[in-house]
């Protein structure tokens, strides 16, 4: 697509910033979350710029691909390309016809799920749930692409919830699936620090970022998230942040530190207790030294 | 690509397209040659600053998206660092590419400092069409629903049998519908044939080759496939344009006067300048039909009689069967296509191209055998035992000395043709003469 | 000698499988819709033949033998059989690692009636492939012994904790071994110590590809004890604004190797703050073994599969696939539905799903079934 390469010895690189790119975004809608909460009317905003970030990623280059999915309090699903038939849409105004469709189908489909849903109850938003179907999708475009193309994938978070220790597992298969294919997961966190979702962005080796104000979603989207995984590194981008890696134990769902993992299953527990919850497995109990190593080592 | 209503004439569209398909001049290479003022007046349309955009290098599109939405100069320092420290060159080329398609202009800072703003036409346009307001350009939304909406099966099959009239035209088949003669004056214009000079019927040139083997994609015309534009407020200048992209299948209209058109999938996809990346990922790509086998055998699975017409262009046609023709490549067919003016690239791109999707999938991962792209290049080669250079003979050296220190001069900058040690003559790039004499009088006068 | 398969009868005893008849023409005589179909129903079935939640031996200790002996050099297998094996053994590494995170892996060699160990027992796999890689070059002389191979590989095994489950997979290039004493001694040895010993013969079948059998834990076969293992999460340390200090880490504190350098960044143990630069290891100072949770979670996936979905006949249960949003057409005669969510995918992502994904996207997203541990 681009003509207009360096005149002298062409890198590699630069040749395979020309493939085609698919980003997902995934905007966490959910009533529930703290944002929303305090601001109901954030939302327009929060749609507003991902949708003027989406329709950014589509000018980059003309075979660019674009799907946005909403994970909503009780539901997640793609709100464009939507699963019906695409609107009809004339260009109203300036804007270039491909991007008004963008911004008219997700409207659509946002303001039917926002209206069929009226439950006081918060709920937390289920986000591994959302990027596991962000990855099916993904591999179906990635199976019924023409042979030979080089398609790059990528999906982006944005949310203001915070990330609760409940979908651990969902959350970790998520990360290690897009590790394996390839996918970059980026996260962009409105409200809250996100740990588990940071652990994801050191995994697939995406972007994390905390936005310090939500009223400059869009400037910081289009300068952090909009460059390619493959030029990334050609940009001055936010370092990497290092990432707490502790892991959730079974019982309590709490981050810890030191935590005891059964031997045949690997199921971590915050205390001691004779019997595995998860495999069945009675443990014998350790012998009186581990308990003295273990109160030396206290001391020190 | 017909509505862009950009005032200028229909002679400078068509140049631009073919200059940009054709002569690997691309669009940047004709835009930088524009004065500003042509530049500006081009960017007062939200489809060119978009069609800019799109062709700029990846590092200077993330540039102009993040001074978007500034209204002051960007200090020139504060934009150097953003790019890493390892890619300062490619830094400086973007900002160099920049300058000169007249995006970002310099402007002062209050305290002296020099800094960046983007054209302000091209901000305005870039946003408007991106996030809308404006006027609209691409005359679809003043339309009522067309009685007789045309889908995209038909518009396919539509302009497909439109254009490959002409191809086969082009490339002389046989059987040939009729073409009118305006479009042939337009091949004529654009290039693409010439009149042959012993019985003045047309015949393919080189850019005609390379026309019919280039893949049509990418979209300059930013209009919807499947969908009507209004020809309402198109000058008469542009209907005739209008009337020729008729003629070649690239917009559908039902009658000259119907006054909506649909642009074809030909249309969107022709202003292609690059054929790499162009697969598409819909699966309406066109798969390929042709198998080369590593003993010259060419199988291509077509009853396209375009298809046969091409492939015999550079190949020895042996058999023909009802959806399949076996041809063999040999040293004479080859430099029959080279005699025409095609080149062994040409060939092998459009062989590449074309590939069956068995041979891409095949454990090698190349299309073709690499022994037949080879020999074809080597029987080019063959041909081009001459390789003419304008250079300028420097003899009557009074010294071997100098001789020798002239010599390494000249080789060392890389700009040596020929010399002789014997006869103390050599040649130079005729482009470095000046720079030699200029070191010849230095040197003599030093010693 | 407990090998997987203790076959009853040969293979070509088990009577015919007439494969080529369940292949069908489809409609127009093609082959290939019938080829693929079998294909995927195979996938499925190998799915369903994997039984959720039963006790898997996580914490594998292998020792793999390999055969270094002359018979290594024919050129059967293209180059030859040892370049062949150690190709393919780089990958089975890598594959083991990555399914078995806390596994610890050791190599033996035989080779001139001896056997050497090339390397500890160790979870590092870059180690060790680092060592294979350099085996390309060795002489291949001389026959192999086997029993001095799994004496070694015996006498470091048995030092183990009893929790930790034993294994042995030993490649032979030649038919025969030359042996010290009875090898049936051994054999006895074998099983008194629980030790699961597999062997890869190259000679009389080509085999080879077995080895990614391996890769999955086998169903505990030996009664193990099982205990809680104490296990520490290193973070990497940072505090806010100050430069980390320059630190010596653990794992390179007495080797001269260029490696040990001084570096600012690493783990730390959360008991007693001694630094290493890579994990898992078992911290030399106060014995915590430490892991990186992403490294347990790898795993977790054999504990918590996703449920296996039924197949029911298309019949416009839905009209798109709930993960990849696939429309339905006339062509998918069959879709998959979850028994815990309902939700209805198309084939290709149920096989995406248990293959790779291992969580469905279905419960994953609904609020009632989304935790995967509640039984």
């Amino acid at each position: 697509m681009n003509n207009i390469e360096l005149p002298i010895e062409k890198d590699p690189e630069i040749s395979s910033s020309d493939e085609t790119s698919l980003l997902v975004i995934i905007l966490d809608t959910n009533p529930g979350q703290k944002l929303l909460r305090d601001n109901p009317n954030a939302i327009t905003q929060v749609v507003d710029s991902v949708v003027a970030f989406g329709n950014t990623h589509l000018m980059q280059k003309a075979q660019n691909k674009l799907a946005i999915m909403t994970c909503h309090s009780r539901t997640s699903q793609f709100i464009y390309p939507g699963s019906k038939a695409a609107l009809d849409v004339r260009q109203i105004d300036g804007q270039y016809e491909a991007f008004t469709l963008v911004e008219k189908t997700v409207k659509q489909n946002l303001s039917s799920i926002l209206s069929s849903e009226h439950s006081g109850v918060i709920t937390e938003s289920l986000l591994a749930g959302a990027i596991a179907m962000a990855l099916c999708y993904i591999a179906r475009i990635q199976r019924t692409k023409a042979t030979g193309l080089k398609l790059n994938c990528r999906i982006l978070v944005v949310t203001g919830s915070g990330d609760s220790a409940s979908q651990y597992m969902n959350y970790m298969n998520v990360f290690f699936t897009a590790q394996k294919q390839n996918i970059v997961i980026d996260v962009c966190s409105l409200d809250q620090h996100l740990s588990l979702l940071q652990q994801g962005c050191d995994i697939t080796n995406g972007l994390y970022l905390k936005v310090p104000q939500v009223s400059a979603l869009l400037q910081y989207l289009l300068w952090v998230f909009l460059p390619e995984p493959p030029i990334r590194e050609k940009l001055v981008l936010p370092p990497p942040v290092k990432v707490d890696y502790r892991a959730a134990c079974f019982c309590h769902r709490e981050l810890i530190d030191i935590g005891y993992v059964c031997s045949v299953c690997l199921s971590i527990f915050c205390k001691f207790s004779p019997i595995c919850t998860t495999c069945h497995t009675v443990f014998k109990i350790p012998g009186p030294l581990a308990v003295k190593a273990k109160k030396k080592k206290m001391k020190m | 690509m017909a509505d862009n209503g950009i005032g200028t004439s229909k002679q400078e569209i068509s140049t631009l397209i073919t200059q940009s398909n054709l002569e690997c001049k691309n669009l940047y290479d004709y835009l930088k040659t524009r004065p500003s003022n042509i530049l500006e007046r081009l960017y007062n349309h939200p489809a060119i600053c978009l069609a800019v955009y799109r062709e700029l290098p990846e590092l200077a599109r993330q540039y102009v998206i993040r001074i978007l939405f500034v209204e002051q100069p960007v200090p020139q320092a504060v934009v150097a660092s953003w790019g890493s420290q390892a890619h300062s060159r490619e830094h400086n080329y973007v900002t160099k590419v920049l300058t000169e398609l007249n995006v970002w202009t310099e402007g002062s800072l209050p305290g002296g400092l020099l800094g960046w703003i983007l054209s302000h036409t091209f901000k305005r346009n870039l946003k408007i069409a991106l996030l809308g307001g404006g006027k609209s350009w691409s005359m679809s939304s003043a339309l009522e629903p067309d009685k007789n909406v045309r889908d995209i099966n038909f518009l396919d099959t539509y302009s497909s049998e439109r254009w490959e009239c002409v191809l086969h035209y082009m490339v002389g088949s046989q059987q040939q519908e009729g073409i009118s003669a305006d479009a042939v004056r337009i091949l004529l214009h654009a290039g693409l044939m010439k009149r042959d000079e012993d019985d003045g019927s047309p015949v393919i040139t080189r850019q005609g080759f390379q026309f019919l083997l280039l893949d049509r994609h990418a979209q300059l015309s930013f209009s919807t496939l499947g969908k009507d534009y209004s020809t309402e407020g198109m000058s008469q200048g542009l209907l005739i344009f209008l009337q020729h992209l008729r003629e070649f299948g690239l917009v559908y209209q039902r009658k000259r006067k119907a006054g909506r058109f649909y642009p074809t999938r030909l249309a969107l996809n022709i202003t292609n300048t690059q054929s790499k990346s162009t697969v598409l990922l819909e699966e309406d790509t066109p798969k390929g039909y042709i198998v080369v086998e590593t003993n010259y055998r060419v199988y291509a699975y077509t009853d396209s009689n375009l298809q046969v017409a091409l492939i015999a262009l550079f190949t020895e046609l042996m058999y023909r069967f009802p959806n399949l023709v076996v041809g063999v490549i040999t040293r004479d067919s080859i430099r029959q296509a080279l005699r025409g003016g095609i080149t062994a690239d040409q060939i092998i791109g459009y062989l590449k191209q074309h590939a069956h999707p068995q041979m891409l999938t095949s454990e090698s991962k190349q299309p073709l055998p690499p022994t037949v792209v080879d020999q074809i290049k080597l029987w080019e080669l063959e041909r081009n035992r001459l390789v003419y250079h304008e250079g300028v003979l420097y003899s009557q050296f009074l010294s071997q000395a100098d001789f020798n220190v002239l010599r390494e001069y000249a080789q060392s900058n890389g700009v040596l043709i020929w010399c002789n040690k014997e006869k103390r003559t050599l040649v130079v790039n005729k482009n470095a003469h000046d720079d030699v004499r200029k070191f010849w009088k230095k040197y003599s006068k030093g010693s | 000698m407990n090998d997987d398969e203790d076959p009853k009868e040969y293979r070509w005893e088990t009577g015919y499988e007439k494969t080529w008849e369940a292949i069908k023409e489809d409609d127009e005589g093609f082959l290939e819709a019938s080829v693929a179909d079998i294909i995927l129903r195979a996938k499925r079935k190998r799915q369903a033949q994997k039984q959720g939640s039963q006790k898997l031996g996580m914490m594998r200790h292998l020792y793999l033998i390999l055969d270094c002996s002359e018979s290594m050099s024919s050129q059967d297998l293209k180059p030859t059989r040892m370049i062949c094996t150690l190709k393919i053994l780089e990958g089975f590494i890598e594959e083991f690692f990555d399914q078995n995170p806390i596994s610890q892996m050791g190599i033996i060699l035989m080779q001139n009636k001896r056997a050497d160990k090339l390397s500890e027992l160790a979870g590092n796999f870059r180690k060790h492939i680092k060592y294979l890689k350099s085996l390309s070059k060795t002489n291949l002389i001389g026959e192999p012994s086997l029993q001095n191979g799994l004496d070694l590989a015996i006498s470091s095994l048995k030092l183990l904790p009893s929790h930790a489950s034993r294994e042995i997979l030993v490649i032979m290039g030649s038919l025969t071994t030359c042996d010290p004493g009875d090898i049936c001694t051994t054999v006895t040895k074998l099983k008194q110590e629980g030790i699961r010993c597999s062997i890869i013969g190259l000679a009389a079948e080509v085999r080879v590809y077995l080895l990614y059998q391996q890769v999955e834990p086998p169903p505990a076969a030996v009664a193990l004890e099982s205990s809680l293992i104490k296990m520490g999460f290193p973070h990497q340390m940072n505090t806010e604004g100050t430069e980390e200090p320059l630190t010596m880490c653990m794992c390179h504190v007495d080797s001269t190797e260029e490696g040990s350098k001084l570096t600012t960044g690493g783990y730390y143990c959360p008991q007693c703050f001694s630094k290493y630069c890579e994990l898992p290891v078992e911290c030399r100072a106060c014995g915590l073994t430490l892991v990186s949770a992403p490294h347990l979670a790898r795993s977790y996936h054999h504990l918590f599969p996703a449920a296996n979905y039924v197949e029911v006949a298309m019949a416009n249960s839905a009209e798109n696939c709930y993960g990849c949003q696939k429309n339905f057409t006339d062509e998918d005669k069959n879709v998959y539905r979850c028994p815990k969510c309902k939700k209805i995918f198309c084939i290709d992502c149920d096989i995406f799903i248990h293959d790779i994904l291992h969580s469905c996207p279905g419960c994953a997203t609904d609020l009632a079934t989304f935790q995967i541990m509640q039984n």
